[in-house]
């Protein structure tokens, strides 16, 4: 919970980024909203379910070794109005994730987008109305 | 005969271009004819998603949440003591419960709620942890004999084309907002809702505790009207609660729910 202030509705990561800093719900806004980040890894559990929806992601680090990243999202009533579903991701996708990270260092995030295995991109959906662009 | 066929086409081709764009010009001035026939300002009903970036500047923004929030309500001393210490708790990273949230966090949650309309009652169902209210509006006056409750209890009335909405019967264990604002038993409440246009909804909040704010103060908040909508289930459950603080919380090392909250000490 990181930024889980936010996080609890999500942080919105950049999206109420406009209106809201982020919301996180259970706890105090510890993610970097200002540093996204954008990894590229493995799926290894996908879990739909509220509060938000998570993502594990293997990623290898610079000796090669895999780091578990814990990835969390809105929640799925959220994702679904971004054109998510329960199916949308699975064990063993090769995915891209722009996160922005947690600010204690732990491989520990906040999805703001991902790029399917197929290309495809999702949002990490927004909170409330976006203001006209 | 070939010249004579070429512009008797263009001429045609003209004609039904005008038509085109004629009966376009009429079409979308007609829709709007329709949007505004249909605009009764006093049909509430619907799904209606949050605006926040149509408030106000200058006011309270419920949904400053950087730990700062400026400006700040009017608090007592005692108001100013309750917030700090349910801002730190906050800030521990352990809000997550699953108590109600109350009327007020209920609205200012950037989630979508739905107005039911009943002969008696106009009842609101908000997504997030699928919470309920209901405001009398048959008339009657708010009971000085009922239990306190986290949702208060809530009576509306239609002033033109404004409806009213006094509540109060809280029981103080609240938050205003997520940030912490805090809320007493003697708290009462006013909206004034308004449909501002076909789309959009506007509500003026009044909040009058005296023990916790020294002059009652306002929060404008607009929603959009959402047709294509249907709510989503989104309980909070201490199960899931507790899956999430095992898997993000604890990875994170912060502690979820197991942070004890200030009044519980």
């Amino acid at each position: 919970m990181k930024g889980k202030l936010i996080s609890g509705f999500g942080l919105i990561a950049g999206l109420l980024v406009v209106c809201v800093p982020i919301f996180a719900h259970h706890g105090g806004s510890d993610y970097d909203i200002q540093h996204p980040v954008t990894l590229k890894g493995t799926v290894t559990e996908f879990v739909w379910a509220n509060p938000h929806c998570q993502v594990f992601l293997d990623v290898k680090d610079d000796s090669g070794k895999a780091v578990n990243w814990t990835i969390e999202t809105l929640a799925p009533a959220v994702l679904k109005r971004a054109g998510w579903s329960r199916e949308t991701l699975h064990a063993g996708n090769q995915i891209s994730i722009t996160l922005v990270p947690s600010k204690k260092g732990t491989p520990v995030g906040m999805l703001r987008k991902v790029v399917l295995p197929d290309g495809s991109e999702l949002s990490g959906g927004a909170l409330g109305e976006q203001p006209p662009q | 005969m070939r010249k004579s066929f070429v512009g008797s086409a263009l001429v045609l081709t003209g004609a039904l271009a005008f038509l085109i764009v004629a009966r376009a010009q009429t079409d979308r001035s007609g829709a709007a004819k329709t949007n505004a026939a249909a605009f009764d300002p006093r049909d509430l009903t619907g799904i209606w998603n949050p605006a926040p970036f149509m408030q106000p500047k200058g006011e309270v923004n419920p949904l400053d949440l950087g730990g700062h929030p400026n400006p700040l309500p009017p608090f007592t001393p005692a108001g100013e003591t309750k917030y700090l210490a349910n801002a730190k708790f906050i800030a521990a990273g352990a809000v997550l419960d699953c108590d109600p949230f109350g009327v007020s966090r209920n609205f200012f949650t950037p989630r979508p709620f739905e107005i039911l309309s009943t002969r008696d009652r106009l009842v609101q169902h908000f997504e997030y942890y699928d919470n309920w209210r209901e405001i009398w509006t048959d008339g009657r006056k708010i009971p000085t004999d009922i239990d306190p409750e986290y949702m208060g209890y809530s009576i509306g009335r239609w002033d033109g084309d404004a409806f009213v909405v006094d509540s109060g019967a809280y029981n103080g264990k609240a938050f205003l907002t997520w940030q912490g604002f805090p809320i007493s038993e003697s708290m009462h409440q006013t909206e004034r809702w308004q449909r501002v246009d076909a789309d959009t909804l506007k509500i003026v909040f009044t909040f009058d505790d005296p023990l916790n704010y020294a002059k009652p103060w306002s929060i404008t908040g607009f929603w959009k009207l959402r047709k294509d909508w249907v709510l989503d289930a989104h309980p909070c459950t201490l199960s899931a609660i507790k899956e999430y603080d095992d898997r993000v919380n604890h990875a994170d090392k912060l502690p979820g729910r197991d942070y004890a909250k200030p009044d519980s000490k």
